[in-house]
């Protein structure tokens, strides 16, 4: 994808994106709603074209050889595109048909994804009476029928109950092992769970691009942990204002108990700090990480639209150099 | 084939929900009601009343068979799909066409028990007028058809694809009266637009080439213009 912009009427939804991804590969395009991720994901599968800028796919372009790129595509969009009167399975079969899936291969790939989305004993319910997490299964079923090498999957885990999304995370991993897989998530610990990069956009811009533990690493990161301590003595706070970087905030008495937060940079040695606070007879009663630090990288490249033109580009070189 | 693929689909969607059995059910019983009445009262051996009246039953139900076949594609978020397989706009306007229209077929055959009633009951039943009625029958039918895919590729409420399809046909049906409000050579070419009296024709026996060509012109044209719709969904 390059120098991508796409304009709605007169509203720029995407302002000069260029991103690759490589064959194998997972990436995760995260970033607030409306920041253009859906956008750049139905330029991908040649359902919009962009208003200016290239993007190719396997070496075939979106536009030019749209038919191509399309063989080679499978689309997963934010809402699962079934037919809710047909069954599972001849809806799969009419897909596989649309998708110039062989005859000869026709009954293997069907009855192959089937298993895969873990839909065998669902394959003769009528998709209608499925609930939300089977319907994306049918989704993602349908997706895989023609076997892509590229798979585009829009919030595949939006408005399921958390063992679904569990599922769903695991059936993408799964997949990752031999396609290459873009998805677009507004989840954080999605991304961290299921991708190696990821490019945030906002706003129609990426303001970074970089491995997740790159980003995370970036700008001394720190991991905020909620904490309550019930202090053997007055001196407690030695314990961590000795370590270069800790931050405690928000300092509460609570009876014997002592909660506040504590940022911990990425650096810190976590168990060195907890065991030297054990050991001076302090005893932890709660521990909770408040905000995965990834999350904290989203926030700060998110937040400031004002100047987020220059932070975004200072990001973005940050990443390619790292 | 991907045309068939998706007309496959769509006779399935027909005959998985009601509309298809509902259509049917009200189609012949009208028009079974209008053949006993008209030949009970008339007690002539012929099928003209019949067909008439058919295509004018066919002109209120047709809408109901053609609204959803994009509208709801656009509705339910599969545009996303189809648009996005290898599969280009005009076959999936002709798959779409080809599922109603045989749909279509099933039941005009199943018209044909009127004629075989009136050959049972008359020696010197004539045959052509018959034939030549259902040649006319099957084009107008194709027409509506053509029309009310044009309409549904519109929008995206099934309710409005009905009306603007139903709409279009009737003013195709009564453009030929101009001819009798205006007395010049605007109101002969309205006159030549109207369905009605290019049907009517047939219905006296008379396959004018010209009139099939109309009919075909008529359902290309539709079919083309949907096609257009469809394919400038993506650059909405």
């Amino acid at each position: 994808m390059k120098d991508v912009t796409k304009f709605y009427g007169n509203f720029r939804a995407l302002d000069g994106i260029s991103f690759s991804v490589q064959a194998g590969e997972v990436l995760g395009l995260l970033g607030p709603n409306g920041a253009g991720k859906t956008t750049a994901m139905r330029i991908l599968t040649c359902f919009l074209p962009a208003s200016s800028g290239t993007v190719t796919v396997g070496g075939f372009d979106v536009f030019e050889d749209s038919m191509e790129v399309r063989r080679r595509l499978g689309y997963l969009p934010e809402t699962p595109p079934v037919y809710p009167e047909m069954t599972v399975r001849s809806y799969l079969n009419f897909v596989a048909e649309l998708r110039e899936v062989a005859s000869k291969d026709f009954r293997r790939r069907v009855d192959a994804v089937i298993e895969r989305a873990g839909l065998v004993d669902h394959q003769m319910r009528v998709i209608g009476t499925l609930s939300k997490g089977y319907r994306q299964r049918v989704g993602l079923a349908q997706a895989l029928v023609h076997d892509p090498a590229v798979l585009i999957l829009d919030e595949p885990t939006v408005g399921l109950d958390p063992n679904q999304i569990i599922e769903i995370r695991n059936l993408i991993k799964d997949l990752a092992k031999d396609h290459t897989v873009i998805l677009s998530t507004h989840i954080l610990s999605e991304v961290s769970m299921t991708c190696k990069r990821v490019v945030i956009i906002n706003e129609g811009r990426i303001v970074a691009e970089d491995s997740v533990e790159n980003l995370e690493r970036q700008g001394g990161a720190a991991t905020t942990f909620k904490v309550a301590l019930r202090p053997a003595s007055l001196d407690w706070k030695t314990c961590f204002t000795g370590i270069e970087g800790v931050r405690l905030e928000g300092e509460q008495t609570d009876g014997p108990i002592v909660r506040f937060t504590m940022a911990l940079p990425a650096s810190a040695a976590y168990d060195q700090v907890f065991r030297a606070t054990v050991q001076k007879g302090h005893v932890f009663t709660e521990i909770t990480p408040a905000r995965a630090s990834l999350e904290e990288v989203f926030l700060r490249l998110t937040k400031s639209e004002e100047n987020g033109s220059a932070n975004g580009s200072g990001a973005t070189e940050g990443g390619k150099a790292a | 084939m991907k045309i068939f693929a998706i007309t496959k689909k769509e006779l399935q969607t027909y005959f998985f929900s009601p509309v298809a059995y509902i259509v049917f059910a009200a189609f012949l019983l009208v028009v079974g009601y209008l053949f006993w009445v008209v030949l009970v009262s008339s007690k002539l051996a012929t099928l003209e009343p019949l067909l008439y009246n058919a295509a004018f039953v066919l002109l209120l139900v047709s809408p109901v068979l053609t609204m959803r076949l994009i509208s709801e594609e656009r509705r339910a978020g599969t545009m996303e799909l189809l648009l996005t397989s290898p599969i280009s706009p005009s076959e999936i306007v002709i798959g779409k066409f080809l599922a109603c229209f045989i749909l279509y077929l099933l039941l005009i055959l199943l018209t044909f028990q009127y004629p075989l009633i009136l050959s049972v009951y008359s020696q010197n039943l004539d045959v052509g007028p018959i034939m030549s009625g259902y040649v006319g029958l099957v084009l107008l039918g194709a027409a509506f058809i053509s029309l009310g895919l044009f309409a549904s590729s519109l929008c995206e409420n099934q309710m409005i694809a009905a009306m603007l399809s139903f709409g279009g046909m009737l003013c195709f049906w009564i453009f030929g009266w101009a001819k009798y409000a205006l007395d010049n050579a605007f109101g002969e070419m309205l006159g030549k637009l109207s369905l009605f009296e290019r049907y009517s024709e047939f219905l006296k026996g008379v396959v004018d080439s010209g009139n099939v060509v109309f009919f075909v012109v008529f359902i290309v044209l539709w079919l083309f213009m949907a096609t257009r719709v469809v394919e400038s969904d993506r650059w909405r």
